[in-house]
């Protein structure tokens, strides 16, 4: 029996709006609880939702660019449990007619498209932050302390649609969506924050079964490693379950990040029975013609489009998507560098290979004042003319970086122009031919890997200044004559 | 005279005319008080030491002439369900007892822009869920006319305080006649606004989308200037409306319609009387007077009751012991939550909150609660085209006068039942008013109530005004002055 | 209408821990009046539920700029808290 999985995904993105969702309460960042709190938000006697525009916008404005169908009369729903986290007992979220439906997003794996059908995008409110004293499970644990400062934090949900088949494509689709949120500027999209969080659907069946498995919602993946895992972890279970015949649980597990392993979360008692009705505090929504343009006009070039303008400078669409995933500056960086040099691939190899890796190295965050984007270019066009080697560029790269100053200045000090002229490297090549003449003679007799010592002692002799392709040509035809 | 039976417009009058102090209407009113509270228990709490300070801060405004408010130290008496800022705010639960509210209502707010007085908190049906005030945590309240009877509820408090003149005024809470019942059973005018008019912010909630605050008052003019002091769109409350008035005719140019269904089986005989005495009078005047049917009004109940639990049982659900109110410990979280709302609550609020849960449980909402929504949106329509043909329609307040304590308590529906002509005007959001209009044979005040369509607020109390002068009602029950 | 109903079930959703005589009390309750509301079943309706406005009076909602109000301080916010400790409200455990 061959069989194959199906995975559906939920994602909540943390919405960067000044206030909450249902009150005017700042949302902020700190550690210090319970400091930024209204009646509303800690669901006081007599309280009231008010909801905040820049949230419907940004909900909106991320169900535009997954290019999903907008419920023009929308509503507001109560979503009722009970959890000491949440104030209310209810949150306030959508049901039956959220902001979007039925989108779709471009994911990217290696050198190909695949689309991710979205069921719906829709609003949620966030709850408090628990801390449990004691450790681990509830058995040990011997209270638990409440922050309510996240209560009430406006939320974008997005659903898909059963149609991921793999973690891979798992986390590609996290890696885009993560990408679009911040490329609308409605995110920070930063995972380590919880700015996004994911829980996964997953059922296995046989391949040719029109039916889905039993579904198993994983909880608890904080990372996009830990999506990786969990979802192939559970994939195994799921499989050696159905292979042996062991019935699979419809239920919620957890991912254990220590453990790599997802196990059974303790579930309270009673089925969820959510008796979601209509928010009687929450006139119908209705998002007019002129809201939707409105917010049509803070739409940014979009990831998917980025890539599409990235391919025609000549990248291949892999390097354009982690190019179109990269932070802004490097974006810009390689248009500027591109516009210049009209080298696509020396543009993208410096600016994410040398350049990125040289300041992870040197711990540098940003550019140094000093250092103006031209150099690039200019480096990038001094190995292309042959005046540096690669190795000198690499080491100019290093000076310019740490010190103020430019890459024609470093070279002139290091003296890393390359010597070009002919007729000077063919006079060193005979110096060195008569200093060496015993590795001559063994070249002759067929040691042909020796040529590579020679050439070595003329760059060690000239200080690198030779341009070595030009050496080891000259040095060839000298030891046939 | 006692300047306790006056009205705000006579009183204000003898303030700017500095023939009377607000400090010696406040002794006076707090006199009242101290003669009935023990055999009426009206309020939960009296605010004697802020009130003396205050009205002799208003004294100063008045003999200075700088005085700009009708209902400067006019002393109110406030329904323990509207947050006053620093005062307990109890519902009359045992949840609540010891709740200190850190912030104002709106109509708190707008009542003190205006330097009114609050008298104190009056007592309620527990969480404004009853008709009688017999469900009150901290015990009942009696009928000023006879206390062997009830004041009716859930207002009852309000209306026993303004009856003893313990208060010039009085805030109250209508959810399905909570303003109207009571003050038809303790001789007064209860005015219920249009649904929206009046911010609910700070009002603890029973059923959001029926809760509407509004004044219990001697005469229809002191309920004006109190409605025209406290409406307003409110932009902390989403369902406020802007207060714009329809112009509709108060005089008899007005066609009045007697809904046929309200003067039919269950109605007493008394109470009927006195729609057909209200009648003839306006007939005499030269008004147009028809009979309507609307039939789904026979269903108000069971859409009320199906509607209303339903929104409550979220509502309430955020008195959990984890933030405030009290708590009794469990556990885990979940047990202490458990337990503080089986000790919290008492057990007409209980019933309602099963009542709810289950309306919306799953796979009952659509028989329950949706079918409820689709009844009541029906009465809408049904009310809009009634209003098409007539501007006011009437009707008794109640089916019978007040009835016993105790004789009710022990079959909650019977107890539904006493709201039948009340709930229509909550359903539809129409403004309501019951007038005072005489006695029946047991001394015991009976009224009328008068509907109207919504935002005509004004014109119905023009219009309940003509009726109020006509029927020249001696609003006074004997022995508390 | 279905009247059959799981007492149990239903104060475990509302989170109300009910005595035994409670559950008996209210179910009773609960059954006399939802025979009442039963006489909704009878009714031919015609809204859609898709056409039922929330507000009575057909508002629509109005959404407010992004704009910081100052509210509660962390003392007025904490000061009703049955339990809390260093800035928390504190419960008995809640962990899954």
């Amino acid at each position: 029996m061959s069989l194959k999985p199906t995975i559906g995904i939920e994602t909540h993105i943390e919405l960067n709006t000044n206030t909450k969702m249902f009150c005017r309460c700042a949302v902020v960042d700190t550690d210090e609880p319970n400091i930024s709190l209204c009646p509303t938000c800690i669901g006081l006697p007599g309280a009231l939702p008010v909801p905040n525009k820049k949230a419907i916008q940004f909900i909106t404005l991320l169900a535009l660019s997954t290019g999903c169908e907008i419920t023009s009369k929308g509503m507001f729903h109560r979503k009722n449990y009970f959890y000491p986290d949440l104030p209310k007992n209810y949150q306030i979220s959508q049901f039956d007619l959220p902001v979007g439906l039925n989108g779709e997003l471009e994911i990217v794996i290696d050198e190909n498209k695949d689309y991710i059908q979205i069921e719906r995008v829709h609003m949620e409110e966030d709850t408090g932050k628990s801390s449990h004293s004691g450790s681990g499970r509830i058995e040990s644990a011997t209270s638990t302390a409440l922050d309510f400062n996240r209560s009430g934090v406006p939320l974008v949900e997005i659903v898909t649609k059963p149609v991921i088949s793999s973690s891979k494509q798992a986390v590609a689709y996290i890696e885009e969506l993560r990408q679009l949120s911040i490329d609308l500027n409605i995110s920070e999209g930063r995972l380590e924050k919880g700015n996004l969080r994911f829980d996964a659907n997953i059922s296995v069946a046989p391949e040719d079964s029109t039916e889905l498995g039993t579904k198993v919602e994983i909880k608890n993946m904080n990372s996009l490693r830990s999506l990786e895992r969990a979802i192939d972890y559970e994939i195994q279970r799921q499989t050696k379950a159905l292979e042996e015949g062991v019935e699979i649980v419809q239920e919620t597990r957890h991912w254990d990040e220590n453990k790599e392993i997802t196990s059974t979360m303790r579930s309270k008692e009673g089925s969820a029975d959510y008796r979601y009705f209509s928010d009687p505090d929450l006139p119908n929504m209705f998002l007019s013609e002129e809201f939707i343009k409105g917010v049509e006009t803070l739409m940014p070039l979009l990831p998917k489009a980025q890539r599409e303008e990235l391919m025609t400078t000549g990248l291949s669409l892999s390097q354009s998507n982690i190019l179109s995933k990269s932070e802004e500056w490097i974006k810009k960086l390689y248009v500027k560098i591109f516009d210049q040099t009209k080298d696509s691939v020396a543009s993208y190899n410096w600016i994410t290979g040398e350049l990125q890796g040289q300041m992870r190295k040197a711990n540098i965050e940003v550019l140094p004042e000093w250092f103006n984007e031209d150099y690039l270019s200019e480096i990038i066009e001094l190995i292309k003319s042959d005046k540096i080697s690669f190795t000198s560029a690499k080491i100019i790269l290093t000076e310019i970086l740490t010190t103020d100053t430019t890459p024609s200045k470093v070279a002139e000090q290091k003296n890393l122009f390359q010597e070009n002229d002919s007729e000077k490297i063919s006079e060193m090549i005979s110096q060195i031919i008569k200093e060496n003449k015993d590795i001559v003679e063994r070249i002759k007799s067929g040691e042909d890997k020796l040529v590579g010592f020679l050439v070595g002692q003329l760059m060690k002799q000239s200080n690198g200044s030779v341009n070595p392709g030009m050496a080891k040509e000259l040095l060839l035809k000298e030891l046939e004559d | 005279m006692d300047v306790s039976n006056l009205s705000i417009r006579e009183i204000n009058s003898l303030f700017t005319k500095k023939e009377l102090k607000p400090s010696e209407l406040y002794s006076k009113v707090f006199e009242n008080a101290a003669n009935s509270e023990a055999a009426l228990h009206a309020h939960l709490t009296l605010f004697e030491e802020e009130n003396i300070k205050k009205a002799a801060e208003s004294d100063k405004r008045f003999s200075s002439g700088k005085s700009a408010s009708l209902l400067d130290g006019i002393p109110i008496a406030i329904k323990d369900n509207i947050n006053i800022k620093n005062y307990k705010t109890t519902c009359s639960s045992k949840m609540l007892s010891n709740y200190t509210s850190p912030y104002d209502a709106t109509v708190i707010e707008k009542l003190k822009e205006q330097n009114t007085l609050f008298t104190g908190k009056t007592n309620l049906d527990e969480f404004a869920m009853g008709s009688s005030t017999e469900n009150s945590a901290f015990g009942l309240t009696k009928n000023p006319w006879n206390t062997d009877y009830v004041p009716g509820g859930s207002s009852g408090g309000s209306a026993a305080s303004v009856g003893a003149r313990s208060s010039i005024a009085a805030l109250g809470s209508d959810t399905g006649g909570s303003i109207r019942q009571p003050a038809s059973f303790c001789g007064l005018v209860g005015f219920k606004p249009t649904y929206g008019t009046v911010s609910r912010f700070g009002l603890v909630a029973f059923a959001s989308s029926l809760d509407q605050i509004g004044p219990i008052t001697k005469t229809v003019d002191d309920s004006r200037i109190i409605f025209s002091s406290i409406s307003g769109e409110d932009n902390r409350d989403a369902t406020s409306v802007i207060n714009n008035q329809l112009d509709i005719p108060s005089d008899n140019t007005a066609t009045i319609g007697v809904i046929k269904e309200l003067m039919e089986d269950g109605i007493s005989d008394e109470a009927k009387n006195e729609v057909n005495k209200v009648v003839e009078i306006l007939k005499s005047k030269g008004y147009k007077v028809k009979e309507i049917s609307i039939p789904i009004i026979k269903l108000s109940i069971s859409i009320y009751y199906l509607i209303a639990p339903a929104e409550c049982s979220a509502n309430l659900a955020r008195f959990d012991g984890v933030r405030y109110g009290l708590r009794v410990d469990g556990k885990t979280s979940y047990e202490m939550m458990e337990n503080t709302r089986a000790e919290g609550f008492g057990a007409e609020v209980k019933r309602r909150i099963l009542l709810g849960t289950y309306a919306l449980s799953a796979g009952y909402y659509d028989e329950y609660y949706g079918k409820a929504l689709q009844a009541r949106k029906e009465m809408i329509d049904e009310f809009a085209k009634t209003f098409k043909d007539v501007d006011y329609l009437i009707s008794p307040t109640t089916p019978t006068q007040a009835f016993k304590s105790g004789e009710k308590t022990s079959n909650p529906l019977e107890m539904y039942m006493s709201d039948l002509c009340t709930i229509p005007a909550n359903l539809a959001g129409l403004p309501a008013i019951s007038i005072p209009t005489g006695l029946s044979k047991d001394k015991l005040p009976l009224g009328v109530q008068i509907m109207s369509k919504p935002l005509s607020d004004n014109p119905l109390l023009d219009f309940s005004e003509i009726i109020e002068k006509e029927v020249q009602f001696d609003g006074q029950p004997k022995g508390w002055l | 209408m279905s009247n059959e109903f799981n007492i149990k079930n239903i104060a475990k959703l509302a989170s109300i821990n009910l005595s035994k005589e409670e559950q008996d009390s209210l179910s009773n309750d609960l059954s006399i009046i939802l025979e009442h509301v039963n006489a909704l079943s009878d009714l031919k309706l015609h809204a859609q539920q898709q056409e039922i406005f929330i507000h009575p009076l057909e508002k629509e909602l109005e959404l407010q700029e992004d704009e910081v109000k100052k509210s509660l301080t962390h003392d007025e916010a904490i000061s009703n808290a049955p339990e809390s400790k260093d800035g928390k409200f504190v419960v008995p455990p809640s962990m899954e």
